[in-house]
């Protein structure tokens, strides 16, 4: 049965993809989203079992090449130092992400002008405001108005409990004078929009059974289908095929018993994530786009930001509680944020602070740091570590450069048959030293706030997760994939609306951001319909 | 069933023995505090729930059982616990398999036992549904921070 054409197709249901197909759905237009993974089962999450932290190393686990799930795709990343990190389902990485959801800085629009490096946004913070501020009511964003280090905006719920943690490395940061605040969390800390208040579980990473973390199959999801939006689960996407005109004309896609099917539509938007949505565009060849579609720049896959993470923990003496409540949103401090000519990198990183880890968490990773040895001082080894132990995570600016991209792996495929991603990526001079810049600081503050011991670890293998760059926004065809508005310069039907557009990385968690620009974009759709394709 | 399978493979003394070796990777702790892991039954739900060791196991507790034969103990148990270690570091040597999944999974299946949860002063039970009391903390520990004049750049 020849399928009918939709208005628009959307490729991916996380982050980017929910918050679009919401905006959009306004417009009444015949809408389909196609996402290679299903919905979640929040009462099959972890938490709610003996084994919830084990889990985290299997089927919640967060390289997609260990968990291998059937709606996996492996990624070829044995030869970068940093391991992507990613999940596949509707509500894409939220539902594993810890919900720390910061804002950029105005200056992370204009790292080229001010700082001389990377390149400016062809957009600025003022454009992405309104859509913050939206974003936040969505999402549910929890804080404390009237940070210093950011222009005022809205909060909508309460802060995330600080718990003796918090005040315990806040003391620290005030003992040196440095900046901290309670995290902005999209964690319903009250009830908000249907969901259920967050009752400090701890192991948001591996979804939130409570309903209480904004993950956008509980977000913008239900909203957006009760709009009329089509979610067709277990599709994966094989290419975009593009018809006259260097139009794109829809997707070809494998559906949940693996039969090649259609989408034709008239719009297609990809929402993939920055190492999905290259992949996607390389696999998409034609006679006119023979190094793939949307890619006359080039730069497709080009220019892959992570954010470089350092992790540093201390010891205390002192029963800290670090087990209970979100593990990755607490206090967070943006004392090195802005350029400062006499450090010697340039641009800047957060601080966010960790909570502990819950009794195997601590066991294993003491097992693996020698800390908490086997035999006779095992006891003793593990009760000077467990719920003594908290720290946070440097993260750092990664900046543009062509070498670090996405390509396809010549023999690595997906379950369908599909071209893998590989990642080919090498830290940078100047995040090594604002690494290592990073990780005294934290030591410093760690120490500041009573911590006996402190260990770091730089940098983490483990945190591929903020994934940018590679599909990058710009006025300039030569230099840019897609425009100020998310529109391919190629292919005039054809957009891309997740973090691959982002010219610079900030040094900030990207979600929030990410979705803003969704919102915006989708925005810009509505209010261009007339002359969408000129 | 595969648990039954696997545990079938290892014999009661075995089991005995394999027990002993828990027992001195997470000992009891002093004053009777904290179990040993072989005390709590570890070998059987090892067995049970990781049904991939059973091997690499039975091939290590073959060593072991050798090395105490040339030494001429009858019971490991009964050594010294860093008797017991040197031992157990030298079947590592004999068989590098043996001891990396055995530690690991120990110690990430003893810290979920009941027992063990509660002589850490935990409840014995996952975060959900119930999670945990939180205090909100005091915010006016921020008093400082508020003073500071603007931290990000106008642009
Ligand atoms: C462990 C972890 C912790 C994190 N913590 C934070 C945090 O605290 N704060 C923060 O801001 N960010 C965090 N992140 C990052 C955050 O999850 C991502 O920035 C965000 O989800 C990206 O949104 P996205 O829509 O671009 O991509 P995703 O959310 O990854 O969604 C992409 C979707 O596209 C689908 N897809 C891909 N290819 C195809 C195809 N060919 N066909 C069909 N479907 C396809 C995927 O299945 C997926 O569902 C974290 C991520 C992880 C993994
Ligand atoms: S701590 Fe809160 S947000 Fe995190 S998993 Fe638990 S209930 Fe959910």
């Amino acid at each position: 049965m020849p399928e009918e054409t939709a208005d628009v197709v959307i490729v991916g249901a996380g982050a980017a993809g929910a918050a679009f197909a919401w905006s959009l759905a306004e417009t009444r237009m015949k809408i389909v989203c196609l996402e290679q993974g299903g919905w979640m089962n929040p009462a099959e999450y972890p938490s709610s079992r003996a084994d919830w932290e084990l889990r985290g190393f299997g089927d919640f686990g967060l390289s997609p090449n260990a968990r291998g799930r059937p709606e996996d795709y492996p990624i070829n990343d044995a030869e970068s130092p940093i391991a992507i990190s990613n999940f596949n389902a509707v509500g894409g990485s939220t539902i594993l992400y810890a919900a720390h959801f910061p804002r950029f800085h105005p200056s992370d629009f204009r790292a080229h002008t001010l700082d001389g490096v990377g390149d400016d946004w062809p957009i600025q913070y003022e454009t992405l405001e309104p859509y913050y501020d939206e974003n936040a009511r969505m999402m549910g964003v929890a804080g404390l108005a009237g940070d210093p280090a950011y222009p005022p905006k809205q909060v909508p719920l309460p802060p995330v409990p600080l718990g003796k943690l918090g005040e315990t490395l806040g003391r620290g940061f005030n003992r040196l004078g440095w900046h901290w605040w309670p995290s902005d969390s999209a964690i319903a800390t009250v009830e908000h929009a249907g969901r259920a208040p967050c009752v400090n579980l701890g192991p948001c990473l591996t979804g939130c059974a409570q309903g209480a973390k904004g993950s956008t199959d509980v977000t913008y999801w239900p909203e957006a289908v009760r709009r009329g939006v089509e979610l067709r689960t277990h599709c994966r996407v094989r290419e975009i095929t593009v018809g006259e005109n260097d139009m794109a004309d829809g997707v070809i896609y494998y559906d949940a018993e693996g039969v090649e099917r259609r989408q034709k539509a008239e719009v297609v938007v990809i929402a993939c994530n920055g190492v999905g949505t290259p992949r996607l565009l390389l696999n998409s060849r034609t006679a006119h786009f023979p190094e793939g579609i949307a890619n006359r720049s080039g730069l497709v896959g080009r220019n892959l930001m992570f954010h470089p993470y350092a992790m540093v923990q201390g010891v205390f003496d002192e029963a800290l509680d670090g087990y209970k409540g979100p593990m990755g949103c607490c206090i967070m401090s943006q004392e090195f944020y802005e350029t400062d000519p006499g450090r010697d990198f340039v641009r800047g990183y957060s601080f966010e602070i960790t909570r502990g880890m819950g009794p195997v968490g601590a066991a294993i990773s003491g097992m693996s740091s020698g800390s908490v040895p086997w035999g006779p001082d095992h006891h003793r080894s593990y009760a000077d570590l467990f719920n003594r132990t908290t720290g946070m995570v440097v993260i750092c600016e990664d900046l543009p450069e062509p070498q670090n991209r996405v390509s396809l792996d010549p023999e690595l495929t997906d379950s369908n048959g599909i071209p893998a991603p590989k990642i080919h990526y090498r830290l940078s001079e100047n995040s090594e030293r604002m690494l290592e810049h990073g990780v005294a600081r934290g030591r410093e503050v760690l120490e500041a706030a009573g911590a006996r011991e402190t260990s770091a670890q730089a940098p983490l293998p483990f945190a591929g997760w903020h994934l940018m760059g590679t599909a990058r926004m710009g006025s300039d065809p030569s230099r840019s994939v897609v425009n100020e508005w998310g529109r391919s310069h190629d292919v005039r039907n054809l957009f891309i609306i997740d973090g691959s557009i982002f010219v610079t990385a900030g040094a900030v968690n990207p979600t929030n951001t990410i979705q803003a620009l969704a919102l915006f974009i989708a925005d810009q759709i509505k209010q261009r319909l007339d002359s969408l394709f000129d | 069933m595969a648990a039954d399978t696997a545990s079938s493979e290892i014999s009661e003394t075995q089991m005995r023995l394999f027990a002993g070796v828990l027992d001195a990777i997470i000992p009891p702790g002093e004053g009777g505090a904290h179990p040993g892991a072989g005390e709590i039954g570890l070998g059987e739900i090892l067995l049970q729930k990781v049904p991939e060791l059973t091997p690499v196991l039975v091939q290590g507790l073959a060593v072991l059982r050798e090395e105490l034969e040339n030494r001429q103990v009858a019971d490991f148990a009964a050594l010294a616990e860093d008797e017991k270690h040197a031992l157990l570091e030298q079947v590592g040597v004999r068989e590098p398999g043996f001891l990396p999944g055995l530690l690991f999974h120990t110690y990430a299946n003893y810290y979920q036992q009941p027992r063990v949860l509660e002589a850490l002063g935990l409840e014995a039970r996952p975060p959900y549904p119930r999670g945990y009391e939180l205090e909100a903390g005091d915010l006016n520990l921020l008093d400082p921070v508020r003073k500071r004049p603007r931290l990000y750049r106008r642009c």
